[in-house]
């Protein structure tokens, strides 16, 4: 357990690091990702990519633990795209949501928010395409 | 030749003509109400997704140009309503400005309206029209091949008019034009052909029996004639093996005895006359003989025969000519056709015409036996012949005209008031 519990900070520590080091990261294929860490132990990612003439959007949280809901919403420009709420499954204990947006001319500021509200932790993160 | 007089091939003829006709026009009202339905389809099409799909979808915001409202509503209808023929849906608002397309670089251009859109946004109801794929509207639907627009009003949650516009395929509106026009060729070609295919047979038994009556007339004519003929026939030999010998003999007796040197010169004197006069008689007995039945009526004969009918014209004031040229080779029923016109012909000319001269010509012309009868008497005009028949040249002519035309030829009388009468006859030889 204790070795786990290393194992994991050293990702966290490395994950900032990455995050800090590299705050744009660029994905394959004209994606635009986007990672980062909530108020605790959270972490969140967006990556936004064209797909068929719109955007395709995925949020995603990473808590580490299962059973946690978590509100979420998407905003494009501004403006709220979508939203709902999700529980945190699975052995990493995270959520992903995934919505097209339709590809707007210019530049497209699209920002995923995620609230736990039994703890209060909050995530978000922006993305530019 | 023959079909052509033939009343079914006439019928069948004016029938196909008919019939071309009426398809024609069938299947181009079939062709435009095939394209009306294509269309009104569309329409239907058109008002049942803007009715059902889109403006229940419409968030508020997307007049405005909202980009989260624009997202939301793209995902709830994009799949929906890019169905089955819909090539792109455009939604505008009354300033021209496009709020939403599947299209998505249209969001948010602005793009001048038409008349009819704008008569549709203020009154509702739809339209449709060929797409103009020059106008900048339009740039994405290059090489599209044609489109219909479909267009009809909606509102937003804000209740701003909104103008919905679909666009078909022009090819799917033409294959759907094509299914609705080919449902309708059967019936439009199907129940023209059963009604020529009832009536013909119908016709066919009408035209039989009317060809049975006519067979059956022509040969009671023909019966009636060679009745005629033989019952003439009776009476010229019986007058000739009887009355004529016995007026022969008797008026070689009284030339014998007057001859005789032992008759009395008085009496020889008184028997002269009464001898002349039986000569006469005798004479307008045999020219009665072959007015009634001509001895050696047959190409041969028929120049004398024709001399001996008009032989009479002479006592009459008439002075007759015949001319009989090129006839060899002329069957003997085309002769006895030419020998009873003829007989007639002459027969109204000495009775009617006050003519002072009268000709009868046989000749040719080409494959056809030729008869001329003219007179110059006094004529008659066309319709009211002297002698009060019809016109036709009298009873008797108008009788042998069947006969005439049931052999393939035909018969015409030509008159004018002073200036004679012309009767032809032309008969195959």
């Amino acid at each position: 357990m204790a070795h786990t519990t290393r194992a994991a900070l050293a990702l966290a520590a490395v994950t900032t690091l990455v995050i800090a080091g590299a705050p744009a990261a660029q994905a394959k294929d004209g994606d635009v990702e986007r990672r980062g860490n909530c108020a605790r132990t959270t972490d969140w990612k967006v990556k936004v990519g064209p797909e068929d003439g719109r955007l395709e959007v995925e949020g995603e949280v990473d808590s580490n633990r299962r059973g946690q809901t978590w509100r979420w919403s998407l905003w494009h420009n501004g403006s709220k795209s979508a939203s709902g709420t999700r529980i945190t499954r699975g052995p990493s204990g995270s959520f992903e949501v995934r919505r097209l947006m339709v590809n707007r001319r210019g530049t497209d500021t699209i920002t995923f928010r995620a609230r736990n509200p039994r703890s209060g932790e909050t995530c978000r993160g922006t993305v530019r395409f | 030749m023959r079909y052509a007089k033939n009343p079914v091939a006439q019928f069948l003829a004016a029938g196909l003509v008919v019939l071309v006709v009426v398809v024609i026009g069938t299947l181009e009202l079939s062709r435009r109400a095939a394209a009306d339905e294509a269309i009104n389809d569309a329409r239907s099409i058109t008002e049942l997704l803007a009715r059902s799909v889109a403006e229940p979808e419409i968030p508020r915001g997307l007049v405005n140009g909202d980009p989260g409202a624009v997202d939301r509503f793209d995902r709830a209808v994009l799949r929906r309503v890019l169905v089955g023929d819909v090539q792109r849906i455009k939604i505008w608002r009354a300033d021209g400005r496009i709020v939403y397309s599947d299209q998505t670089e249209l969001i948010g251009d602005t793009f001048p309206l038409g008349e009819d859109q704008r008569e549709v946004l203020q009154r509702g109801a739809s339209d449709a029209d060929i797409s103009d794929l020059r106008r900048p509207e339009n740039r994405f639907e290059q090489g599209s091949g044609g489109l219909l627009e479909v267009y009809t009003r909606i509102e937003s949650p804000e209740g701003q008019p909104l103008l919905f516009e679909v666009y078909f395929s022009a090819s799917d509106i033409a294959q759907r034009r094509q299914e609705v026009y080919d449902a309708f060729q059967p019936i439009a070609l199907g129940g023209l052909l059963v009604l020529v295919a009832v009536t013909t047979p119908l016709l066919w038994a009408l035209t039989r029996r009317l060809e049975r009556t006519s067979r059956d007339r022509t040969r009671l004519l023909e019966v009636a004639a060679d009745a005629s003929e033989n019952e003439r026939r009776r009476i010229a030999r019986d007058l000739h093996d009887g009355v004529v010998q016995d007026l022969a003999g008797t008026s070689f007796a009284l030339s014998a005895t007057m001859r005789d040197p032992g008759t009395d010169a008085a009496l020889a004197q008184r028997l002269e006359p009464m001898a002349a006069s039986l000569r006469s008689s005798l004479r307008s007995l045999r020219s009665l003989l072959v007015e009634i039945y001509p001895p050696d009526l047959d190409v041969e004969g028929l120049n004398a025969a024709l001399n001996d009918l008009v032989a009479p014209a002479a006592g009459s004031g008439v002075e007759p000519v015949v001319e009989v040229y090129d006839v060899e080779g002329a069957s003997d029923d085309s002769i006895r056709l030419v020998w009873r016109v003829a007989q007639e012909a002459v027969r109204n000319t000495l009775r009617h015409s006050r003519a002072q001269h009268l000709t009868v010509q046989v000749g040719r012309n080409g494959d056809r036996l030729t008869l001329d009868v003219t007179d110059d008497g006094q004529g008659f005009v066309d319709g009211h012949s002297a002698n009060g028949s019809d016109g036709s040249g009298g009873l008797g002519l108008r009788s042998l005209r069947d006969l005439i035309a049931e052999a393939g030829g035909r018969l015409d009388v030509r008159s004018t008031p002073g200036e004679g009468t012309t009767v032809h006859m032309e008969v195959a030889r």
